[in-house]
């Protein structure tokens, strides 16, 4: 067995006394390693809060979106239809909950009150159930409503507050563009994603659209299968149902996965970015650390000579080097950890968000600091192991 | 005791040392024979040059002779690898030095610490030996300070200290009055001869007639060879 205690403490000791170049030598693997801690942690924390954001305005991973138009193309064609709709209502098997969505200008009016909502939406009754957001207050239109083209509202909280004040929305008729409603449901709250108030709108049957919100194309399909293995077979279904109907793939769909993968994408992409800047000042900060170590093996070949003479084995002479090394790495590790942990918390504090934690990247910045100093540390403290004891005496510094 | 005190520790048979300096061969020591036996006092003398610092290694197991022999405790340190030799300089060999060689950033009980931590004592072990062998040498009051808050002499007794820690077959000392006052040498040359007296065999390496005097037999070196060896009057 061997000690390792007091090659540590021999080793903690001569960094101690000499405090400011450890510190110096120590900076590269700090800067390293907070750079690495910080960004990750950030990009933990805005991944979790877009996951989050998307999750929680969608659904989980067993949904579809279904938009107009070809995927990347500049001008999208309002090509989807009422009755495209009702023909996958119809045909796709495991099919949970289909959402059609029309999207308009929208101009309220409440007496002499007058609210321009962000978004003017005509839906299905499926609604509450795909994204999620029910009712707090009265109710959602049914799809007999939305069938019979039932001029019933539900609004968000930011419509409700703007034109009704403290005073609560049901039952009140307003008139959206011109057109008379009677709000039977006031949403749940849901913030807002990234910069637009998920609360300032206003949802009306979607079969109403035409007329309200001059429009009858769909601006994008919400679609759920029961479980998430079915999202393949599902697409498959969609794209021969619309493909037959158009004769051509004039749409495009979209997964919850899809979604995830490309914001696990774009932040897998700039650890990496981060990861490789961080690789290069661990590498430069350890060629200083061998710099430093064999400057100090050379001051201290007197006291390597001391040692040697009073029993020391070349083991001994060798483990107090690394040792000494490997600690000087650690601390640094240690350090930049501490800071990245901190600015990260900082940065994401200014900017409203929470930073997450990067347990891996803080157990893996650990493990190649260690395996830095070890591999800086090896030779240093070989040309002090092998030191010849009579000459290592004689050494005047 | 009486058969210990005439068992042979140092046995140095033939011994030469040569160094290469750049082409040039320097012969440290040209044939050296000589047995010390338990329990002695020896003084090696001779001018600058004339291989006592030399000797003074080999016999410590420091450095290895170019041929010949050198036993310690009956054992031939030709035989032994690196590791071994460190073994036997941790455990039967104490030196002391011209210039101390204590650790500058060590107080005095952790620099007699030191060769107890290369015989893997654990902690209270060591540090009460070391604090023993400090009282010993009449530095109980001191064992806190850094070598930089004591004098030469008492450095010097923390060296002998740590010397003494593992109870070393023999003592190396290489001019340990050289540095200091002849008030303290003097001190040092007594706390020697009361070690010498508790059995302690001990080899000082001098070129001062007085400290010489002082042991039981003097060994005198000339351009690497014995040219006297006799008992003191």
């Amino acid at each position: 067995m061997i000690n390792l205690v007091d090659p540590l403490k021999i080793a903690s000791n001569s960094i101690v006394a000499n405090r400011t170049r450890s510190f110096l030598t120590m900076l590269g693997v700090i800067i390293g390693v907070a750079a690495v801690i910080t960004l990750v942690s950030m990009g933990e924390g805005a991944k979790s809060y877009i996951l989050s954001q998307v999750g929680s305005w969608g659904v989980g991973s067993n949904s579809i979106t279904v938009q107009p138009g070809q995927e990347n193309s500049h001008t999208i064609e309002l090509n989807l239809t009422y009755e495209d709709a009702q023909a996958l209502r119809q045909k796709v098997g495991n099919l949970q909950y289909l959402m059609t969505e029309f999207i308009g200008r929208g101009r309220v009016n409440y007496g002499q009150k007058e609210y321009k909502p962000g978004y003017t939406l005509g839906v299905s009754a499926d609604y509450p159930y795909a994204y999620k957001q029910k009712a707090i207050e009265g109710r959602f239109f049914s799809t007999a409503e939305d069938a019979g083209r039932k001029r019933v509202t539900v609004i968000g909280k930011t419509v409700a507050r703007n034109i009704f004040g403290e005073f609560s929305p049901i039952g009140e008729n307003i008139k959206i563009n011109g057109t008379g409603f009677k709000v039977i449901g006031l949403l749940e709250e849901k913030g807002s994603l990234l910069t637009f108030d998920m609360d300032d709108m206003v949802l009306i049957p979607s079969t109403l659209s035409e007329l309200v919100l001059r429009t009858n194309k769909i601006w994008e399909m919400f679609i759920t299968v029961y479980d998430e293995k079915q999202v393949p077979e599902a697409i498959k279904e969609i794209k021969n149902i619309l493909t037959t109907r158009h004769r051509k793939e004039d749409f495009h769909i979209h997964t919850q996965q899809g979604i995830i993968d490309i914001v696990n994408n774009i932040l897998n992409a700039m650890t990496g970015i981060v990861s490789a800047i961080a690789a290069i000042s661990l590498l430069v900060g350890g060629i200083g650390i061998m710099n430093i170590m064999l400057v100090a093996v050379t001051e201290r070949t007197r006291e390597i000579g001391i040692r040697k003479a009073i029993g020391a084995k070349q083991r001994d002479i060798f483990l107090q080097f690394v040792a000494e090394s490997i600690l000087i790495t650690m601390s640094g590790a240690v350090i930049g950890i501490i800071i990245g942990t901190l600015a990260a918390t900082g940065i994401m504090f200014a900017l409203k968000l929470q930073a997450v934690i990067a347990w891996g990247a803080v157990y893996l910045a650990c493990l190649v600091a260690f395996l830095v100093g070890t591999f800086f540390g090896v030779y240093p403290a070989m040309r002090a192991a092998r030191l010849d004891p009579v000459e290592a005496l004689r050494f005047e510094v | 005791m009486s058969s210990e005190l005439n068992q042979t520790v140092v046995r140095v048979s033939n011994v030469k040392r040569i160094y290469q300096m750049g082409s040039v061969e320097v012969h440290a020591l040209r044939g050296i024979d000589l047995s010390i036996a338990r329990g002695e006092f020896v003084s090696i003398m001779g001018p600058s040059g004339c291989g006592k610092s030399t000797l003074m290694h080999i016999i410590g197991c420091l450095d290895r002779p170019s041929f010949g022999h050198v036993h310690l405790d009956e054992v031939d340190i030709d035989e032994l690898d690196d590791n071994s030799l460190a073994e036997i300089r941790n455990k039967k060999v104490g030196f002391v030095f011209q210039t101390f060689n204590l650790l500058p950033k060590l107080n005095a009980v952790e620099n007699v610490e030191l060769p107890l931590i290369y015989a893997g004592k654990g902690f209270d072990q060591r540090r009460e030996k070391a604090a023993e062998l400090l009282t010993i040498v009449g530095l109980k009051e001191r064992m806190d300070h850094k070598p930089s808050e004591l004098s030469g002499g008492q450095s010097q007794r923390v060296a002998i200290a740590r010397a003494l820690a593992n109870n070393p077959s023999i003592i190396l000392a290489d001019e340990p009055t050289g540095n200091l006052d002849s008030k303290s040498g003097e001190e040092i040359i007594h706390l020697f001869k009361e070690l010498n007296k508790k059995g302690i065999t001990l080899i000082i390496v001098t070129h001062d007639e007085e400290i010489a005097s002082h042991s039981q037999r003097i060994i005198r070196l000339k351009d690497g060879l014995i040219v006297a060896d006799e008992p003191v009057k």
